[in-house]
C-alpha cells in the first residue's frame, strides 16, 4: 500500500517536471527563435553595411583610377601639342631670320617709327637697329627729321628700340618683343589648325 | 590705356613692395607693369595709384634686390588678365596663375580680367539648390546652397585645412547632370600644406575637375592679393561661359587680409582696426561678391572661404567684415578640437543663411528642414544639461535631463564625427539624424510632423 503511494507520488513528481520541462523547453525555444529573428535583421543590416561600404571603396577606387588615367593622356596631349607649337614658333623665327630687307620691310620700320613717336608722345627719339637694317633704315628715316640713329646695335630679329632723348623712356618695338606680345594667341591659332579648342 | 608697352627708367623710390615710378605720363589705375632689372630679371606688378607724373606699381613678387638706378618699369597697357579655357580644369597653378605642374601655359580661349565683370545686380538669380560636400554636419544643418557664400571660420593649428580638402574632394551636385568643378586656392599656406592639397585631390581622382592654384607662405605676401581674384576668374568662366557649377575653396582669408595690411602699411595709409585698411570691407567684398548665378546661365559660383580667427576671436576685423558680407558662417569650436572631434563644428554658433533654398522636397528630403531644427534645438538643450552637471552632478538631473545628455554624447559621436575620407551621402546624413533623435522620447520632438516621425523614428528601446 505504502509503495504503490510512493509509486504514485513519483509519477506526479515525473509528470510535473515534464511538463515544466516540456513548457520550459518551449518557452527557450521560442525565445531563441525571437533571437534569431531579431539577429535575421541586425545580420542584414550589416550585410547590407558590408555591401554599400564595398561598394563606395570600389566607386572610389574606380574614380581615383579613371581619374588620373585621364589626366596622365591629357598631360601627354598637351606635352605634345606644346612640342609641335614649339616647333612651328622655331620654323616662323628661322624663316624671320633670314628674311631678305625690302621695300616692304623698310615701309614697316617706317611705321613702327610712327607708330612709336605716338605711344611716346614725342618725335625727339633715337632709334636703335640690329646690324642687318643698316642698310635699309636710311630710307625708313628720310621722313622723320628729328628722329636720330643711335650708334648702338642691338640683338633682334628685326625691329627698332626707341629711346626717349632725356632717356626715361623706352619702347621695345622689335619684332622679338611683338611676337612675345602676340604668342598667347598665336599659340592658340596654331592649337586650332591642330584641332584643340575646336 | 592706349599707350601700351613704355618702359620707364626713373625710379623715384622703393618701399615695401611699392615701387614709385617719377616722369610717368598717361598710366592707367591698375595697369599690369613689368618691373625689369637691368639683369633682365622679370618681375609683375600694378599701378596703385597714379597722378602728378608718378605712378605707385606694386610688386606682386616683391621689391628685394631691385635698385632704384637698374630697374626699369613696363607699362603693358592693360590690366592683368587670366587665360581661361576648359584645360584649366586639372592643373595646378601658382598664386600669380601661372603653371606650377610642369606643363605649358594653358591653350587660351580667352584672356579675362581679373577683377571680374560686375554682375548685373537685375540677371542676378537668387542662390538655390543643393551641393552636397560629403560632410554630414554641412549637408545636414549647414546646408551649401549653389550660388551662395558660406565661410569657415577657424582658429591657428585646427583641422580646416584637412576640412577643405575633404569637401574638394568630395563636392558633388546630386539630382542632376551638370558639370561640377572644385576651384582651390590656397592663399600663403605651408609647403606641407598645399603637397596634401595637391596629393589628396590627386589620389582622390577629384583633381581631373579641380583647379588649384598655390600661393606658399615663402612666396611675396603681395601675390596674395592675386590669388583669390585669377581663382574666381577662372571659376566664372567655367560658370557662364562653360556651364558648370563651381565650388570656390580659398584658404586662408586671413593671409590674404594680412597681405592688403602690409600694403596698406607700405602706402601710410590712415590704418583702420587693428591696423588693416579702412577700405578692408569693400575690398573683401569684390571677393565674395563674385559669387551667384546669373540669369540665364546654367552654371554658378558658390564660395566657402576659410579664415582662421586670430586667437580665437569671432569680433576680429577679418571674421567679422566676413560675416557682414556671406550668407551664414560654419565656426570651428576650439573645445570640440580638443576633444578629438572631426570636423569639430561648433554647431550653436554656425548658420547657413540660405539653407532653406537647398532643402526639401524634390532637392534633399521633405523632413530636411525640420529634422535639422529639431537636432539643433535638442542640441542647444544637451549643452545646457551639460553645464548644469557641472554644477549639480549627474544625479541631480531629471530623467528628460538624461536623455537629452545622452543625445548630446550621441549626437557628437555618430552624427558629428566623421572619417576624413569618409563620403556620406544626403540619405546617411538624414538617417544618422534621426537615429540620434530617436534617442529622445517621441513627444520632445516637437520641430517635426507627426507623419515625418512615424515615417523616421526608430525606438531604441
Amino acid at each position: 500500500m505504502e509503495l504503490n503511494k510512493l509509486e504514485n507520488l513519483l509519477d506526479t513528481i515525473i509528470t510535473q517536471s515534464e511538463s515544466e520541462l516540456t513548457s520550459d523547453l518551449k518557452y527557450t525555444l521560442n525565445e531563441s527563435k525571437k533571437v534569431l529573428l531579431k539577429s535575421y535583421d541586425s545580420l542584414e543590416n550589416e550585410y547590407d553595411k558590408i555591401i554599400n561600404d564595398g561598394k563606395k571603396e570600389s566607386d572610389k577606387i574606380t574614380k581615383q583610377i579613371l581619374g588620373s588615367a585621364e589626366l596622365e593622356s591629357r598631360n601627354k596631349q598637351l606635352a605634345m601639342l606644346e612640342e609641335y607649337i614649339e616647333k612651328v614658333f622655331s620654323k616662323v623665327i628661322s624663316k624671320l631670320e633670314n628674311m631678305t630687307r625690302t621695300n616692304a620691310y623698310s615701309k614697316f620700320l617706317s611705321s613702327l617709327i610712327e607708330e612709336s613717336i605716338k605711344i611716346l608722345g614725342t618725335s625727339d627719339i633715337e632709334v636703335s637697329i640690329t646690324n642687318k637694317d643698316e642698310k635699309i633704315i636710311e630710307s625708313a628715316l628720310n621722313k622723320f627729321t628729328t628722329v636720330k640713329l643711335s650708334s648702338e646695335r642691338i640683338t633682334c630679329l628685326g625691329g627698332i628700340k626707341v629711346r626717349s632723348k632725356n632717356g626715361t623712356m623706352m619702347l621695345d618695338n622689335t619684332i622679338d618683343a611683338r611676337l612675345a606680345n602676340m604668342k598667347p594667341l598665336i599659340r592658340k591659332e596654331i592649337a586650332t589648325k591642330f584641332g584643340v579648342n575646336n | 590705356m592706349a599707350k601700351s608697352g613704355i618702359q620707364y627708367s626713373k625710379i623715384a623710390e622703393i618701399k615695401g613692395p611699392l615701387v614709385v615710378v617719377d616722369d610717368v605720363d598717361n598710366a592707367a589705375f591698375d595697369e599690369l607693369v613689368e618691373i625689369q632689372t637691368t639683369y633682365g630679371e622679370k618681375r609683375l606688378g600694378k599701378v596703385l595709384e597714379v597722378g602728378n607724373g608718378k605712378a605707385v606699381v606694386q610688386v606682386f613678387e616683391g621689391t628685394t634686390g631691385l635698385s632704384i638706378s637698374q630697374t626699369n618699369a613696363k607699362f603693358v597697357g592693360k590690366v592683368m588678365e587670366m587665360p581661361v579655357s576648359e584645360q584649366v580644369l586639372g592643373r595646378i597653378f601658382d598664386g600669380l596663375g601661372r603653371p606650377k605642374d610642369g606643363l605649358p601655359d594653358p591653350i587660351a580661349e580667352k584672356f579675362l580680367d581679373i577683377n571680374g565683370s560686375p554682375m548685373n545686380p537685375e540677371q542676378r538669380e537668387y542662390p538655390r539648390d543643393f551641393i552636397q560636400t560629403g560632410v554630414s554636419v554641412i549637408d545636414g544643418m549647414l546646408t551649401l546652397v549653389r550660388g551662395q557664400k558660406l565661410p569657415i571660420f577657424s582658429g591657428s593649428g585646427m583641422s580646416h585645412n584637412v576640412l577643405a580638402a575633404q569637401i574638394a574632394r568630395q563636392a558633388s551636385v546630386v539630382g542632376t547632370n551638370d558639370e561640377f568643378a572644385v576651384v582651390f586656392a590656397a592663399i600663403g599656406v605651408q609647403y606641407s600644406e598645399s603637397e596634401y592639397f595637391r596629393r589628396s585631390l590627386e589620389e582622390s581622382g577629384a583633381l581631373k575637375r579641380s583647379v588649384l592654384f598655390l600661393n606658399l607662405a615663402d612666396d611675396p605676401a603681395i601675390e596674395r592679393i592675386i590669388t583669390p581674384r585669377v581663382a574666381l576668374t577662372v571659376a566664372e568662366y567655367l560658370a557662364y561661359d562653360v556651364g558648370m557649377h563651381v565650388l570656390v575653396i580659398l584658404t586662408d582669408m586671413t593671409n590674404y587680409a594680412e597681405a592688403l595690411r602690409e600694403i596698406s602699411a607700405a602706402r601710410e595709409e590712415v590704418p583702420g582696426r587693428k591696423g588693416y585698411p579702412g577700405y578692408l570691407y569693400t575690398d573683401l567684398s569684390t571677393i565674395y561678391e563674385r559669387a551667384g548665378r546669373l540669369g540665364g546661365k546654367n552654371g554658378s559660383v558658390t564660395q566657402m572661404p576659410i579664415l582662421s580667427m586670430p586667437s580665437d576671436d569671432i569680433t576680429h576685423p577679418i571674421p567679422d567684415l566676413t560675416g557682414y558680407i556671406t550668407e551664414g558662417q560654419i565656426v570651428l569650436g576650439r573645445d570640440l578640437f580638443r576633444q578629438g572631434v572631426y570636423p569639430p563644428v561648433n554647431i550653436l554658433m554656425s548658420l547657413s543663411r540660405i539653407m532653406k533654398d537647398g532643402i526639401g522636397e524634390g532637392r534633399t528630403r521633405a523632413d530636411h528642414q525640420e529634422i535639422s531644427n529639431q537636432n539643433y534645438d535638442a542640441y542647444s538643450r544637451a549643452q545646457e544639461v551639460r553645464a548644469l552637471v557641472g554644477i549639480v552632478g549627474k544625479a541631480g538631473l531629471t530623467d528628460i535631463d538624461l536623455k537629452y545628455l545622452d543625445f548630446g554624447d550621441a549626437f557628437e559621436k555618430e552624427f558629428l564625427t566623421q572619417a576624413v575620407d569618409e563620403n556620406r551621402s544626403i540619405d546617411e546624413t538624414l538617417l544618422l539624424q534621426w537615429k540620434s533623435a530617436s534617442l529622445l522620447p517621441k513627444n520632445e520632438l516637437t520641430k517635426v510632423k507627426d507623419k515625418f516621425i512615424s515615417m523616421y523614428y526608430k525606438s531604441t528601446k
